[in-house]
């Protein structure tokens, strides 16, 4: 999952949340479209569901994200929040307790408590059970002894109980962000009651959560609507709503079009459509910014590329301004860091001149490191509604540079993975939405030989950026941590291993009925969303 | 040896028909035109001085026609009206190269099927069927779907593959008509080689109608590869096409129409004068009218 490399929509991905606020427009509240009685019922679409058990998914976060509460979140001014933890604090970033809120419950009566955590953490970390979203407790110890076919241990080391209420974790390795991976988008994180292991299957389709909405009804089929209505007992901050409708759709542009209809309320728009969705929306498109950018990566066994110069030329011949006019109409935001904007710390500008258009100093760049002959091919996967602007970079290369650049697509994403392994490209797309709002989740992930995105950056990895990166993980304070990530973008950019194209932006489709339209991370915060 | 007399006679009857039929100059003009186009589209793309249907500007995205850029600019901000000079070429290759394929697939079948009759007759009316059974659409597909770099070459192919069975049909009534006329017979009775009898005296005689359908087929064909462009399973970028264009435009219809009018207006043209030249040329030839 980490997915990163999925297209465009943003309903996949979560991080913390940012409380951005935007108001919907339209003056006269209209009639609901679901035409029940319950005003404050709305229905939103999704992708197509496969899983709701938060350990256990790939597409599952917009409704999985209001059945649960994380233990942290970020408030919209980024600040770290505590939600069903009450506080996590540490002395020296290795061994950190974690004490929660007294008096929570699941949906079920059951209390949350250090045993719900320990469990469930426990379950998703054994390898033999093989759940998705294992990887987000890799930096637990004891994490290593639990893989494999046949491990001796069925439980973390590194966790222990302190009371009820109170437990620690022991890292590998001392990590001040450890904060910021206890919030939303690591849906792994989050507690299960205990019935949940009497019955996973049951589980799955009626998960007992501790967020601010419980299952109304099983979910039965991945076609069928998820029906969640508002928990009574819920100790945090109450919803407005009363239920909400998850309906899963296979095509977007449907899902839109029911939007457009009065037939729905929210659904997620694919940035390309933003201009089409300006127009026939107004006030009603929502643009959130998401803690997701967009690169383009290199073939690392194509020598063409291996001057840095070359790769840096790439760079100074891309017009994002140009890009993100006419193919997103501006919904998108020119990369000038590795990082997108709205994550906290993101040292803007920290690319220079060489994510800037210059396309005669990228010839005369190119040029110096001895110029560049055949086919360039630009790798991207077909039917993500990415075609125009690949499209586009291959124009701009093609023109800036003289040379002969084409755009090809993958039939899917197997072959597109297919073709990167077997080195039949010379550029591929690359993105990562990061699950959490800290760049240790971007970096970690795409620029070190472990991460998940690696291989989309190339295989890109150096030992001064690690060390770096375990410097800037250990840092005391937040404020000391963006300080040494910045040196780490910095360390990274020497080596251009990568293109930094955009940071991404979410389009959301709301019927007239929405009026605040909170983000959790690009993402609807739906447990906060409010209607006129 | 002289010309067997009937033959000649219609092929003159007919020719002097057509000239005097707009049906047949109109659309006869309109294709040499296209030709001309397809042969030498650098000169017609450059008739407003911006002819290089490459050079894209993107802050001219979607703009619609402006002086020197009489269609306007697509969503790349390239030329439409050099793309769409430019698209003639491929549409009109792949009607032609298609229709060549399936054309000589059809005459070599259906020549030893009509002529030989028997076991080779038989085989070659069963193949023929099975190729019917197929939706040459759907037949498609499947096959471009399965090759990894769609050309016009490869795109032509395929649908060259696929098309020759209608014609094989007809090429095998007409040879079988025309095998036992007496001409043939009579130059049977005098020796000569199969060979020679057939390409002398039988196709000669046996491929207008033929000729005729494979004109209506390039119409077919150049629909068909644009069908299959809009789809995403025939020709893709680099390459240029009306299809292309098409499926480009259709995602922008609300804010630049521009972008799919002309394409459009370029495919209809043309597939509407192919098949009324081929109308008109059915029409010439057509027997009953020549009582």
């Amino acid at each position: 999952m980490k997915l990163s490399i999925r297209a465009g929509l943003g309903v996949a991905l979560a991080a913390a949340l940012s409380l951005g606020l935007t108001a919907c427009g339209g003056d006269s509240p209209s009639d609901d479209p679901t035409g029940g009685a319950d005003s404050a019922s709305i229905v939103v679409a999704t992708e197509t569901i496969d899983h709701l058990t938060p350990g256990n998914h790939y597409s599952a976060y917009i409704a999985i994200l209001s059945l649960f509460t994380p233990l942290t979140s970020l408030t919209q001014d980024e600040q770290l929040e505590y939600q069903q933890a009450e506080s996590v604090t540490s002395d020296d970033g290795i061994t950190w307790t974690i004490k929660l809120r007294s008096g929570w419950t699941f949906h079920n009566g059951e209390p949350v408590t250090s045993d719900s955590y320990i469990d469930s953490w426990n379950y998703l970390a054994y390898g033999p059970n093989a759940w998705v979203n294992s990887g987000q407790l890799r930096g637990v110890v004891g994490f290593d002894e639990m893989q494999g076919d046949n491990p001796t241990t069925k439980t973390l080391s590194g966790l222990n109980k302190v009371d009820d209420l109170t437990f620690t974790v022991q890292l590998k390795t001392a990590d001040r962000q450890f904060p910021f991976q206890l919030s939303d988008g690591q849906t792994g994180l989050y507690p299960l009651p205990k019935a949940a292991f009497e019955d996973l299957e049951a589980y799955d389709q009626f998960p007992i959560g501790n967020g601010p909405f419980q299952m109304a009804t099983a979910w039965t089929s991945d076609s069928s609507d998820i029906v969640v209505k508002a928990y009574p007992d819920y100790k945090g901050t109450k919803p407005a709503l009363e239920q909400i409708t998850f309906r899963p759709y296979q095509d977007t542009n449907t899902a839109y079009t029911d939007v457009l209809a009065g037939n729905i309320d929210v659904a997620a728009v694919a940035s390309g459509k933003n201009a089409i969705a300006q127009q026939e929306l107004g006030d009603r498109l929502h643009t959130l910014d998401a803690p997701g950018v967009d690169l383009l990566g290199f073939n690392p066994n194509d020598p063409r590329f291996a001057d840095v110069r070359v790769r840096q030329a790439f760079s100074m011949a891309i017009d994002r301004a140009a890009i993100n006019q006419a193919i997103f109409s501006n919904s998108q935001i020119p990369a000038t860091s590795l990082t997108s904007s709205s994550m906290p710390g993101d040292p803007a500008g920290v690319c220079g001149r060489y994510c800037e258009f210059d396309p005669a100093g990228a010839k005369a760049l190119l040029a110096e490191a001895g110029g560049l002959t055949g086919q360039v091919v630009l790798l991207y996967v077909g039917g993500w509604g990415q075609e125009d602007l690949f499209q586009a970079y291959a124009n701009q290369l093609r023109q800036n540079l003289e040379l002969d650049v084409v755009a090809t697509p993958a039939t899917d994403f197997a072959e597109f993975q297919e073709r990167l392994q077997s080195g039949d490209y010379a550029l591929n797309r690359a993105r990562w939405g990061a699950l959490y709002p800290s760049q240790q989740d971007t970096l970690h992930s795409l620029y070190t030989a472990a991460g998940d995105g690696n291989f989309a950056a190339g295989g890109y990895h150096n030992d001064e950026v690690d060390a770096l990166l375990a410097q800037a993980d250990a840092a005391d304070t937040i404020e000391a941590s963006f300080a040494i990530y910045r040196q780490v973008q910095e360390r990274i950019l020497a080596d251009f291993p990568v293109i930094p194209t955009f940071g991404n932006r979410y389009l959301w489709a709301c019927s007239e009925r929405i009026d605040q339209v909170p983000s959790a991370a690009g993402t609807v915060y739906f447990a906060r969303l409010t209607l006129k | 040896m002289a010309r067997p007399a009937p033959a000649q006679r219609t092929r003159r009857s007919g020719g002097q028909r057509l000239r005097r039929d707009w049906t047949f100059v109109g659309p006869a003009v309109l294709i040499g035109l296209l030709l001309v186009v397809a042969l030498v589209p650098g000169f017609f793309a450059g008739l407003f001085g911006h002819g290089d249907p490459r050079v894209c500007d993107l802050y001219s995205s979607q703009l619609g026609p402006s002086a020197g850029h009489p269609f306007g600019f697509d969503l790349q901000g390239c030329d439409v009206w050099a793309n769409v000079i430019y698209g003639t070429q491929s549409s009109i290759a792949v009607g032609l190269m298609a229709t060549a394929i399936s054309g000589v697939i059809a005459v070599v079948l259906g020549t030893l099927a009509g002529f030989n009759g028997g076991w080779a007759d038989w085989l070659i009316s069963r193949l023929t069927e099975v190729f019917l059974g197929f939706p040459f659409l759907l037949a498609a597909i499947v096959v471009l779907n399965s090759i990894g770099q769609r050309t016009v070459f490869t795109v032509a192919a395929v649908l060259g593959l696929f098309g020759w069975p209608t014609m094989a049909r007809l090429v095998r009534a007409s040879v079988r008509q025309v095998r036992s006329l007496d001409y043939v017979l009579a130059a049977r009775t005098m020796g000569l080689g199969v060979w020679r009898i057939v390409t002398r005296y039988v196709l000669a005689n046996g491929l207008t109608p033929v000729l005729i359908l494979a004109t209506i087929s390039i119409g077919t064909v150049i629909v068909a590869e644009s069908s299959l462009t809009y789809l995403g399973v025939g020709l893709a970028p680099p390459a240029i096409s009306w299809g292309l264009q098409i499926a480009d435009g259709s995602r922008y219809f609300q804010t630049a129409p521009h972008m799919i009018v002309f394409p459009s207006l370029f495919l209809s043209l043309t597939v509407l004068s192919i098949i009324m030249l081929g109308e008109a040329l059915r029409a010439a030839f057509d027997p009953k009218r020549l009582q």
